[in-house]
Parts: C-alpha cells; structure tokens; sequence
C-alpha cells in the first residue's frame, strides 16, 4: 500500500494481482478504480513522483502501469540473468525514481536499475547472498539503502565516475550489520537511515557526512522497545496487568516478611500469582491496556474494539466477566485510565477529544462526558494523567499540546505553555497537584495547574540547565511517579535506569558526577552530606520496562531481558562463524 | 646551391632549369656549405675558415686563412645562438681530436682539446646548444657515448693560443644484455633520448644493422628497428623522421618520443612505443616536468580506483591548496639544481614546519624532487631519508608515484616493505613487480638486506634443518598423522615431509617482504592479470610459501599467526586463490607442482570437514542454550535496594 507522492490517492497491491487505486478524502478513503490486473501476487508498489506511473513487483516480473489508462504498459522479467533460473526470483522491494529508472530489490540478494521504458537492465549489483527485502530511496534520489535478510544494510551512492564528470554510476558504499534478523524496513531521511528489523529494534544510523555538529543526530540510536507503557499497575492490590500483543496477563505480585541490607535477595513468604491470561479476539493486536488502583476493572482497546472486564478475587478463585453494553467508540481508545478512585475510567480519543466513563458497581459503564480543546485538535490524544483528588486530568495529543481539563465541572482549565518537542511522560503530583512533564528531548518541566504557570523549581532548572549526561541520554523517559509520603520527590525511568529526583537537594553542574549511588555508598554517612545531587540514579535494572511505587518503601520493577524474546525469535539466517 | 670544391654554383629558387646557374670560383676548397634559419648559409673551408655567403659573395677571391694545419674536419655543425650563427666543427689530427667554435659574424675563434680516451676514438659527433652551452655527444668506438659541455665564450678580445682541454663524461653504455651495439652514427631527438645507428653485436650471432633509441635518463634501450639488407652506417633526422639508407632505398621513420618517465624507460607503459607507429612527443612540458609528470599519473592512477573514496575526497582538496604548493613548488624548482647536501637540508626544513593542511602535498613533492634526482642522477639515492620520510609520513602511492619505481630500481627493499604495508593505493601493476622482484631475488643476497622482520620472527622457525615431527597436540583438527591417514598417494614420506608446510620455503628476509605484499590493498581483477606473467618457479614458491602460512594460520584455535602485521587467514586464502587463479593452467603441467597441488588439496578438504563439524556443533549448543534460558526465564526476586 503507497501514497502517491501528493498523498491524494493511495494504490493497494493485492494478491490476486490487482492494483486498486482509492481516493484519499477527508476522513477515510473511497475506492476510485482497478488498474490492470495480472497474475502473479503484487508484492510492492512504488509511486512516480508525478503520479502517473505505478510499478509493482511480483514473483520474477515487474511491470509499470499507467495510471490514467490503467494499462500496463512495460513488463520486465527480473530472473534472466540467474544461473538457477529454476528457483523464483521474488521482487521484494521496487521503488520508481524521478529520471524513469526502476530499483528493484529480489531475493536473488540484487538491486537492479532498470530502464523502463527501453526494457534493460542499466545497472545490476549483488549485495548480499541471501535477499535484499526492502528499499528507500533519498529525497534527492541520489542514495538508497537496502535491508537484506542476513540483517545487514547497505546503501548505494550516485557517484560520478570521475571526479567533477558529468557521468555517474551507484555505487554500494557503506554496509552496517546492526540487525540479527531479517531488515523488513527502510527509511532514508536527509541525515540518516533508518532500519526496523525482525529482531524487535529500530536503528537509526546517522550519515556522518550530512550531519555538521556532534550532537543528539550524530549518534547511532537503537531502539528495542516502544516508547509508551505496556505495564500498569494497581497500587492497592498489588496487581501488574502485562500487554502482550494478543493477549493480557494479570499477575499478584508477591511479598516477604524479611528485611535486609542492600542488595540482599529476600526470600518471599508469598510467591507471585498469575492470576488470569485474558486473550483477544481477532487478530488485531492490542493497542493499550490498563488496571484500575484497586484491580478490579481491566480495559484494553484493539484498533477495532474497546473491551472492560471486572476482575473478582474471592479466595484463591479469580473470576473475569465482560462488561456488557460498554459505549461503542469510534474511533477506540488511544490510551486508557483510570481515576485514582477507581470509579471513572478516561479514554484518549481522536481529534484531541477524551471520554469520561463512569464505572458502576456491580459491573456497568456509563458514557458521562466528553472533553475537547475548545480550539479544536486533529490529532488523538495519546497520554493521559488524571490527579489523585481527582480533580484534574492532563491530555497530550498528537500536536504535543497539553490540556487540563477540570472534571469537577467537565470544562478546560488551561493550556501548558508549547515546546517544540514530544511528551514521553507526564504524571500530576497527588499532593501540590504539579504536573510534572518529561519531553523527548529529555527536559523536565514542572507546571503548576492551580496557578496555571510553571513553578519556581521547574524555572531553576531550566535557567540552571540539566546535566549534559542526563541530557545525552538515549531513551526517554516513559513513566513518572511520586512517593505520597515525600512530596519532594519524582520517580522517573526510562529503558537504561531509574532515577529519584529530590527537589529538596541541589542540582547537579556538569562538573560533577550525574550517575553517583556507587561513589556515594563507599562514603562514610558524614562526608555524603556534601555530594548528594537531586538525582539518584539506579541503573541495576535493564531493560527496564516499567517501574512503580506501591507504597512508601516498595517498588516494583519489571525487567524485559532482550535474551528472553531473543530466543523466540525464528532463527537468523544462518552465517558460518567457522572457516572461510 | 651546389659546389664543387672551389667553384660555387648558386640556382634561383623560381628558375627550374639546371644548366642556368651562378658560378663563382673561390681561393680555396670548401668543406660544406651549412644552412641557418633566420641566417644565410655559412660556408666552412677545408681549411678551417668560416664565411658567410653574402660576404664571400661580394668578394669571391678573397683570401680564406688556414686555421687548421695537418687537421682533417671530421664532423660540422652549424646553430643560431642569439642573432649569431655559431659554427662548431671537430678536427682529427694524430689520434687527437680538437673542437673548433667559430662565430662568423663576431670572427671569434676558440680551439678545444678534447680529452683522450685510450684505446677507442670517436666516430661520429653531434651537438646542440642550450642556455649559451654546447653540447657535444660523441660516439667512441668503445661502444658508449660521452657528453662534452662548452659554454660559448662572450669575449671577442683574441685568440687564445693555448687550448684547452675538454673533459668529457659518459652519457650512456649502449650495451643490452650482453649484446653491444657497434655504433655508426648518433642523433640527438629530445632532452633524454638519442637515436643510434648501428650493427649489434650479439656473441655468437652475425650482428645485424640496428636502429635503436635510447633513453639517456634511465640508460635503457627504448626501442630498436631492425634493418636486415643493411645500411651506409649514415643517418640524418629532420622533423620527427629518421633519414637512412636501407639497402638501396631511402627510408624515412617517423618517430614519437613519449616524455620520458621510469615507466616508459622500463617499458611499463601501457602501449609500448614503436617507432613508427607512436604518439606524440610534449616538448612544451620539458622544463618543470616534474609537476606535471606527478599530476599524470596521479590522475592515471584514479581512473585506475574509481571506488577509492578516501583519493577521491583527497583530490577534491587539491584546489583550495594551489596557491600554497605553488610556494613549495617554487622553492623546489630553485633547488633543482643545488648540491645533494643543501637539497637534503633544505627539505628536512621544509618538513619540520609545522603542520599545515597541505603537509601531505608537500611531502609528496618533496619526495617527488628527491625521486627525480635519483633519475637525472644514477649514481644519488637518498636511501635513509627516503626510509625515514616513508616511515614517519603518512604517504600515498599517488602523492609520489616514482617513489616505488626507484626503489625498484635501486633494489631497495626496505623501503618498498614500507611503501607496500603503508601505502593504500598502490597499483596492482606496481604491487606485481615489487612481488616479482622479491621472489626471484636469492636467499644469499637478501640476507645481506636489512628488512623489518616483525612479521615473520614468531612462527617461522629459524632452524630450517630441524626436520623433527612435532609431538604434541596439534590444535585445530589438523595433524600431520590425520594428513597422512588420508594421503593415497605413493609419495616418499622425506618428500613429502618438506612440502607439506612444516618449514619454511623461503627465508625469513624474503618472508617478511611476501608478508608486505599480502598486506597490500589490490583489486583482483586488475592483479589477475599480471599474476598471470609471473614464471613458474617464482610461481610455485610463493604458493609454497602461502600454504606453509595457512598450515601455520591453521595451527593454533584463532587462525592467526603471532607477530606484529602478520597476515590475516584472509589475505593468505585469498592471495592462493588469485595465484591459483591466474596460474592453474601452469601448474596442473608442471610436475613439481603436482604434489604441492595434492597436498594443498587434501588440507584443505581436511579443513573444510573440520568446519563443517564445529558448525553442527555449534548449532547444537545454541539450541541448547535457548532451551536452557526457556526454563530459567520465569525470574522473580525480591530484594533490598538502597537509594541515598
């Protein structure tokens, strides 16, 4: 499926080979026409930048078709030139350049240029041994990188021959192994390339020859999990809800009667409870999750459909029943949320617009209201904080703008100040009602909702700046908490490390060391005094998927060992380690 | 214009008919009458006496003086030096010969001696003038030519009775491997090539009439064209032909010289030159040649590499850097002509500067003046500072492109050890001949060489005799036992022994210098080609060589040999695929080869089994370890973590 490049019409390749051709109207798309239709399943598609040409590849062809006549008007076999002819040659990825030339990636391991219109091959080049998959090509189509199913990358140059001549040629460049397993996709932005593999990462690999200064751009990122929460947690119960792609797991956590010194391991006088798996119909995958405090409600939204459950634990049995007649939405949820109180739920919808629902004993849902930004907002909203009184509640949406919605009286309260960057994290303070915000770009704000204005620590911090370390910092913050018994202080986290923010202590200057804990801990109690900094990071756990306070001294982390999903992945194509 | 002895007869150019002519009878016999451009015709007497035409024809019984007596003119020639004809002829008189420089129009006379050579004389003369000096080039019948500088005098006050004596020095040996040329007759074409005509004389053969050209900056034969029915042992040159009498016709020869360069001197060019059928000579870059000679090849060089991105980007710099070089170039230039001491000190200075961005560039041309002296002076070769320059400098093959063609040409070995493991860029063509040169250089002469043996001193073993088994495990699948268990052959167990890797075929100097070679950068597809000209011998060798280092690579867990810039297993294998490659026909004739070829064969089928069994074992461990993290993945702890 590919936009055209005016992104007015988009073209479906399906497997009975047809090419569909939908119009893109305001609020969803409406079929237009078939283009021409041959056998052989349509494996890729690629848009002329004017519009008027489509080529599609398939097993062993490609073929281009006009657009305003729908006929296919060139037809190329790709198998030609292979010895093995006997084995198919599959057109994994196609991409139609500007100049008319054709860039097909098989699974042969070959990028090929093809002249269309003439029907030849310009240029053939093998960059692997097993299939290049996927393909994308620069703005200024003068670079392409290529995923192949060994997990490698490699990009191709348009390079004169000569120095300073008119006459260019590609050229395979510079080749990158940063994947395990198959490379599905590809991007090329102006200063780097970017990689998704089977192996759950996304690479970002920046070019170093377009990036001017060393900064956040000019480091090679890899990206294993999403940036948003796949767990929640009911504080009171002591439940974790896990989101799996298809299905849920409810777990009871478990407990000790020990104490000891740092580091000990306990031994647990309960063990951990998985109390109920919750699948999904369908197969569509789980967008967001959650379990109210008190760990009676479970919702999750799939793209389609919103489900709540009600959980009853009586004795050692646990019981899940549907909610019947839960409002349709339509769109679903973007994200889910319950009231500290349990007895609302929030929904993060489209169009910036969030849904109160009210919960109902002994297992209902009403629809109470709906709150929107009285400007107007085209993008849904995707995080969600509401205020352990319950009295506000925080909503990003996609334009990163946040609104503070009064639910006392269902009506927006105000908007925080714009930043030019995405909100990965936000949590409002259950005692000051401070909204405490984490951006992207690693900054941290603290905004005063009752005052309507950024507070005076908040202001320190940003005349004061934040330590470089933490600023250069790969992974952003995912989740913010706070201990109820220390309103000074913030729990944050992110992949690599969690950290408690003290406000009550000073801020750390580049001078000093930001990650401290071990330094300090081999300090005698009196020289400390003088070293401690506002952050206390603890880097123990990784990858750390999510972190929470139950209570005043118990913390519950979930780690998600890269090996523990490594070993599920199908294997890698196999590379001899031996021999030559 | 036509003279018969005494009486000369002058024609008018428009006027076709013979019998209408001129004539002016004249006191005394004329030599040879010699035409000038931009000068009337001069006429030289037997007698030594020079006039112009116009004067001789106002007055045609003037008295001629007798400047020679008991002389015999041997050879004349006549040049425009300024507005003033020059005319310089050689005398003959007792076994001694004597130059003559007249100018006509200045009446100025000076007599020379030139110097004896015993036991051979010259044959024929010629001679040219640069920058108010004569050069003469005489051939002696010792085979060889020599070189006599005279300046032209300016002063005019009288005659020097006293002659002097001018010494000569040798130009060029005209011998080719063995063979001598009998010369007859000698031309002059450019700054460094001389045409010669004559009979070689090859031992044991009828010599054969040859003409040949030769390169005086290298010493080397360019090029010779035979002429089997025979000459007058004349030959004359005009515009780019040769004039001879071959048999009883006339031919004429066009001939093209190429601006002289080592790689044309040793015949490294990409189309070698004949005379007749050539391109063209550039008189126009002659001075400052150096800068343009290097600027060539560097370019010849990129076409060459179109994928080496780190030249390319190198170049690109080369414009913003023109104004700076020009500085050094001059500077160079001015040093072109100054003692070997102040040359060297002068660039030392130069290179301590600081560094600046153009640093390279400028080494590179330093490295350029010095690699043009050693051409122009055979006999100058700044060996240490060369090392010195290779070794602490980043260089490349394309800053100096004649670095490696005079240490090649010199022998010297260390230096192209260096060049091969530091240069990236090096030429296929070049990396060939280094390897060709090694190979065949013997044992006993590289000893004598001092090379950097840190690649090769921690796995080949000194002792070459020690024919001992070895008894202990040997890692890595391979062991002599297993090799021969496998071995169904009839070959003598001693023979085999030798050939199958468990010493060293070659030394440890010539070792280290193979090792360079398989550390250079090359393009297989351009160093097939030339690979496939090494002899055979040589061939076997280094094969030989390369399977003890892959049996050696083999021996221990890492596949790879101790010892600093030691080959990788990569380089070897790869090097024995090329040389395989490029020699396989060669190699299945041979006989000697035959059993290297087996034993090579059975090695590595044995290494490849060995491969194929760690790799199922590897895949089982793996799944092993995935089934052992399955069980251990479902983890929970509870523990004690401090924060302060």
């Amino acid at each position: 499926m590919v936009a055209s490049g005016t992104g007015t019409q988009l073209a479906i390749g399906c497997e009975d080979g047809s090419v569909k051709i939908f119009q893109v109207v305001p609020g969803g798309i409406q079929f237009e026409r078939n283009l021409d239709r041959r056998k052989g399943r349509v494996l890729c598609l690629s848009w002329h930048r004017s519009g008027t040409h489509i080529v599609a590849g398939s097993i062993d062809f490609f073929r281009v078709i006009d657009v305003a006549s729908g006929q296919t008007v060139q037809r190329i076999m790709v198998n030609h030139q292979v010895e093995k002819a006997k084995r198919e040659c599959v057109v994994w990825a196609i991409a139609l350049l500007s100049s008319g030339t054709v860039v097909s990636a098989d699974s042969f391991g070959r990028v090929q240029f093809w002249d269309w219109e003439q029907g030849t091959l310009a240029e053939s080049h093998t960059v692997s041994t097993s299939a290049a998959l996927s393909l994308a090509v620069s703005e200024k189509e003068d670079s392409i990188v290529v995923g192949t199913s060994t997990g490698a990358t490699y990009q191709l140059q348009l390079l004169p021959v000569k120095l300073g001549g008119l006459e260019k040629c590609w050229v395979r460049t510079k080749p990158f192994q940063f994947h395990s397993h198959d490379v599905r996709a590809v991007a090329h932005s102006s200063t780097a390339l970017i990689s998704g593999g089977l192996d759950a990462q996304l690479v970002i690999r920046p070019l170093m020859e377009k990036v001017q200064k060393k900064g956040y751009d000019a480091v090679l990122r890899k990206f294993t999990f999403p940036h948003r929460r796949l767990v929640s947690c009911a504080r009171k119960a002591r439940l974790l809800l896990f989101q799996f792609s298809q299905y849920l797991e409810l777990w009871r956590l478990g407990s000790t009667e020990e104490t000891g010194k740092d580091g000990e391991v306990l031994p647990p006088c309960r063990m951990p409870e998985h109390l109920v798996q919750l699948k999904s119909k369908g197969p569509e995958h789980i967008y967001c999750s959650c379990v109210s405090p008190c760990g009676t409600w479970v919702g999750y939204s799939t793209a389609s459909r919103f489900q709540l459950y009600r959980v009853r634990c009586d004795g050692d049995g646990v019981s899940l029943r549907k909610v019947p007649k839960v409002p349709k939405l339509l769109p679903p949820a973007y994200q889910l949320q319950f009231s500290a109180d349990s007895e609302s739920l929030f929904v993060a919808s489209a169009r910036g617009s969030v849904h109160v629902f009210q919960l109902l004993e002994p297992g209902g849902c009403k629809h109470l209201h709906t709150l929107q930004p009285p400007s107007g907002c085209s993008e849904a909203v995707y995080l969600l904080a509401p205020s352990a009184d319950g009295h506000w509640l925080a909503a990003v949406s996609g334009d990163w703008a946040i609104h503070i919605y009064n639910l006392k009286c269902f009506q927006h309260h105000c908007v925080v100040p714009a930043y030019s960057c995405a909100v990965s994290a936000l949590a409002i303070h259950p005692s000051t009602n401070n909204l405490v915000i984490a951006y992207s770009d690693q900054q941290l704000f603290e905004f005063s909702i009752p005052e309507k204005q950024y507070t005076s620590w908040s202001r320190a911090v940003q005349s004061r700046g934040l330590h470089r370390t933490w600023l250069e910092r790969d992974s952003p913050i995912t989740h913010i908490t706070f201990n109820p018994k220390n309103p000074a202080h913030i729990l944050l986290h992110d992949t690599y490390l969690l950290c408690i923010l003290d406000k009550s202590l000073p801020l750390p200057d580049d001078s000093t060391l930001l990650m401290n804990q071990s330094t300090l801990k081999q300090l005698p109690e009196t020289a400390r005094k003088r070293q401690l900094h506002a952050f206390k990071i603890c880097k123990k756990f990784q990858p750390l998927l999510f972190m929470d306070l139950l209570d005043e001294n118990c913390l519950v982390v979930v780690e998600r060992p890269i090996m523990d999903f490594k070993t599920q992945l199908p294997l890698a194509v196999q590379q001899k380690k031996f021999g030559t | 214009m036509m003279l018969l002895l005494k009486v000369l007869r002058i024609w008018k150019n428009e006027d076709i008919n013979l019998d209408k002519a001129f004539k002016a009878t004249l006191s005394a016999d004329v030599y040879r009458i010699h035409s000038l451009p931009h000068g009337g015709p001069v006429v030289l007497f037997r007698g030594g006496g020079v006039r112009t035409l116009d004067v001789l024809l106002e007055a045609p019984q003037q008295e001629i003086e007798n400047i020679i007596s008991g002389e015999v003119i041997r050879w004349s020639g006549a040049f425009m030096e300024g507005q003033q004809p020059v005319l310089i002829f050689t005398t003959e008189k007792d076994e001694d010969f004597f130059v003559y420089i007249q100018k006509p129009k200045l009446s100025s006379l000076h007599k020379y001696k030139l110097e004896q050579q015993e036991s051979a004389k010259p044959l024929c003369f010629t001679a040219h003038i640069t920058n108010q000096t004569v050069t003469l080039l005489c051939l002696y019948s010792n085979d060889s030519v020599y070189e006599v500088l005279i300046p032209l005098q300016q002063d005019t006050e009288e005659k020097e009775e006293e002659e002097e004596i001018l010494s000569k020095s040798l130009l060029l040996n005209l011998s080719v491997s063995g063979a001598v040329l009998k010369g007859t007759s000698l031309v002059v074409l450019d700054k460094d090539h001389v045409a010669v005509l004559g009979s070689l004389a090859i031992p044991g053969k009828e010599p054969r009439e040859c003409l040949t050209i030769w390169n005086t900056k290298f010493q080397t034969l360019q090029t010779s064209k035979e002429l089997p029915l025979g000459t007058s042992g004349q030959l004359w040159c005009y515009e780019e032909k040769f004039f001879l009498i071959h048999g009883k016709v006339l031919t004429v020869i066009m001939y093209k010289c190429e601006t002289s360069s080592l790689a044309a001197a040793v015949g490294k060019l990409k189309d070698s030159q004949t005379p007749d059928v050539s391109s063209f000579v550039n008189w126009n870059t002659l001075e400052d040649e150096e800068l343009v000679v290097s600027f060539q090849s560097q370019k010849s060089v990129a076409l060459k590499a179109e994928s080496r991105m780190n030249l390319r980007s190198r170049r690109s710099t080369v414009p913003e850097e023109q104004p700076k070089t020009l500085s050094v170039g001059e500077l160079l230039l001015n040093l072109k002509d100054a003692s070997t001491y102040v040359l060297e000190t002068e660039l030392k200075k130069l290179m301590a500067k600081a560094p600046t961005p153009d640093l390279q560039a400028t080494i590179g041309y330093v490295v350029t003046a010095l690699t043009d002296r050693c051409k122009k002076n055979p006999k100058y070769y700044p060996r240490n500072f060369l090392q010195e320059i290779a070794e602490t400098r980043d260089l490349s093959y394309s800053l100096c492109p004649d670095l490696m063609a005079v240490a090649l040409e010199k022998k010297d070995m260390h230096l192209l050890q260096i060049c091969l493991e530091r240069f990236p860029d090096i030429p296929e063509e070049v990396t060939y001949a280094c390897l060709k040169t090694f190979l065949s250089m013997s044992e006993a002469h590289l000893q004598k060489i001092d090379v950097n043996l840190d690649s090769v001193i921690c796995y080949i073993d000194v002792e070459l005799d020690n024919k001992e088994f070895k008894t202990e495990i040997v890692e890595n699948g391979f062991s002599a036992e297993m090799d021969q268990d496998m071995c169904d052959t009839k070959i003598p167990k001693e023979n085999q022994s030798r050939s199958d890797g468990e010493s060293c075929p070659v030394g440890l100097q010539k070792a280290a210098l193979l090792n360079a070679i398989l550390h250079s950068a090359y393009t297989e597809t351009f160093l097939l080609p030339h690979l496939k000209n090494l002899p055979a011998r040589q061939a076997i060798l280094f094969l030989r060589y390369l399977y003890y280092l892959y049996v050696k690579c083999s021996e221990k867990v890492n596949t790879t040999l101790p010892g600093i810039r030691s080959p990788t297993i990569n380089q070897i294998m790869d090097w024995m695929c090329l040389l395989l490659d490029a020699q396989f026909t060669v190699m299945v004739m041979l006989p000697e080869a035959k059993e290297l070829l087996s034993n090579l064969h059975k090695f590595v089928r044995a290494q490849v089994r060995f491969y194929s069994q760690l790799n199922k074992i590897e895949g089982s461990l793996r799944e092993l370890q995935r089934l052992n993290h399955l069980r251990e993945s479902q983890t929970y702890s509870i523990e004690v973590l401090e924060i302060i």
